[in-house]
């Protein structure tokens, strides 16, 4: 017995005892250093970003080999896709088409009507938003955090910040870019939030993600809020970062309990989150929205001074003399001026210009 | 000869990272199995000295890299179960299979609780016991290896 346990240690060209190095304690103190102070470094500044990015390039050969295979027997199964299916499809792609033309010529006619409103106001134009159709690659591996990764970069155009959204309402929001991939995290992640509006009553809240199951929050909401469930969430554009009015989350639940003075609301997202391939990232051009600001309060400091405070513009205008009036409230808060544009005008202001 | 070895080593390390980077998603992502981790134990078995706890913790910043975290989370974790690999491995070879299978999902199971505590760390919510489960098709996987004819260093003394 002894002797064959000997035997094995001879034999095995495992840890001689001569010649093996620092000892796996002290491998394992100068590791473990070097991972704490790295992990250190990456959480708190900012220097590893160009490393990471750098080295995700390299990595971007491999991610597509092990997308090959995934990939391929899409393209098969597309490639086979039986003509019932395609006639099917195009049916109802057809019939969409039908009813978004309707929906089209609507809103031709409303952005007509928009435009002439926001000329007589004098008011900035409303900002074109870029878009980059991108397309997923997988989805993140962390499963601590919800995230996507999808196949458009810093070579694309895409920048930190960016709106992702999918045909039925917001996915979420460009967190990192790599040269020819992005992450997105999703909304449903816990660390992100997003300003929103009950569509019913225009109420506007913050709601963050639930982080375990896809759902998102309403927090901090009074038990007497006047929310439904069934209620639709779109976004309220007042961030800067979404565009006005995309749907993000229905109310699936509205609970109160005696013992807390919030309510609690539970929303499930209406963006496929999980089932979608195709996604558009939609970047609010920043400069843009500054030069505008710039041009606004440069236009009006040049006419007669400002008297009046900002109250003034609180009240609904009846006349065109009252114009400056409302461009010195933008001045005065720079924050609002920007969110501004994002807004539909109320509706008592725009009635009063359009009779003019 | 060690040539030979560390070529095997860095190609079955390659092919492991490019199985991490499929595109995984759903049930799948919840049961995917610590391929990566797995690969280093059998190599921490079979050829310690050319695979150690250095290896461990490079690998562990790749994986590092390509699930997006912060830099050093994957690499402490693998670089502690190594640790605890490297320390036993004589009495390791000697183990009978199911032994083995034991100590392997040990390892794989530390190296999730040391990725949990960090990730606790960072203010992230537990996900649930299904969080454990990729010990449980690690362990499967290594023990279809087995099956398959994989030397994991037990048999390794006719060589």
């Amino acid at each position: 017995m002894m002797q064959g346990i000997h035997h094995n240690f001879d034999q095995q060209q495992a840890p001689a005892f001569f010649a093996r190095g620092p000892s796996p304690l002290a491998r394992l103190a100068f590791f473990t250093a070097l991972s704490l102070a790295l992990m250190a470094t990456d959480s708190r500044l900012q220097y590893l970003a160009n490393v990471r990015e750098s080295l995700m390039t390299l990595l971007h050969p491999l991610q597509v080999v092990a997308n090959a295979p995934s990939q391929a027997y899409r393209f098969t199964n597309e490639y086979f896709s039986t003509h019932h299916y395609l006639l099917y499809e195009n049916e109802r792609l057809r019939k969409q088409a039908l009813r978004q033309d309707i929906a089209l010529q609507r809103l031709n006619l409303l952005s007509l009507e928009n435009t002439n409103l926001r000329n007589l106001l004098q008011a900035n134009k409303k900002l074109t938003e870029t878009s980059t159709l991108g397309e997923i690659m997988h989805v993140g591996r962390d499963p601590f955090t919800k995230k996507i990764v999808v196949n458009r970069g810093k070579n694309h155009g895409v920048v930190t910040g960016a709106a992702v959204v999918d045909a039925t309402g917001v996915v979420g929001q460009v967190t990192r870019t790599y040269p020819s991939s992005s992450e997105v995290t999703l909304i449903t992640n816990k660390s992100l939030a997003i300003p929103i509006q009950i569509e019913r009553n225009g109420l506007r809240a913050i709601a963050f993600g639930h982080g375990r199951d896809n759902t998102l929050d309403l927090p901090f909401l009074p038990a007497n809020v006047d929310i439904r469930s069934g209620d639709r969430l779109v976004t309220s554009g007042i961030d800067g970062v979404y565009p006005a009015g995309l749907a993000v989350a229905t109310v699936s639940e509205m609970k109160t309990t005696p013992d807390s003075p919030f309510a609690r609301i539970v929303c499930i997202p209406t963006g496929g989150i999980e089932n979608h391939r195709q996604v558009l990232l939609v970047s609010i051009p920043r400069t843009e929205v500054e030069t505008s600001d710039d041009s606004a309060i440069n236009e009006k400091n040049k006419p007669l001074p400002v008297t009046k405070s900002g109250a003034g513009s609180l009240m609904p205008a009846a006349n065109p003399n009252t114009k400056p009036v409302q461009d010195s409230s933008k001045k005065m808060t720079p924050g609002a001026a920007e969110q501004n544009p994002q807004k539909p005008l109320p509706n008592n202001q725009s009635a009063a210009n359009a009779s003019e | 000869m060690h040539q030979n070895k560390f070529k095997s080593i860095y190609l079955s390390l390659l092919a492991a990272f490019i199985c991490l980077l499929f595109p995984w998603s759903g049930l799948a992502l919840t049961l995917r199995p610590d391929f990566m981790l797995l690969v280093i134990i059998f190599w921490l078995l079979r050829a310690p000295n050319q695979c150690s706890v250095g290896t461990a913790w490079f690998m562990g910043l790749w994986v590092d890299l390509a699930t997006g975290g912060i830099f050093g989370q994957y690499a402490l974790a693998y670089t502690v179960t190594t640790f605890f690999a490297v320390i036993y491995q004589r009495r390791l070879v000697l183990f009978n299979s199911t032994q083995q299978l034991v100590y392997v999902f040990s390892l794989l199971f530390i190296s999730q609780l040391i990725l949990l505590i960090l990730k606790t760390f960072a203010s992230k919510e537990f996900l649930g016991w299904s969080y454990f489960l990729p010990s449980i098709t690690g362990v499967l996987v290594w023990q279809i290896a087995v099956t398959l004819g994989l030397n994991t260093g037990r048999h390794s003394r006719g060589k």
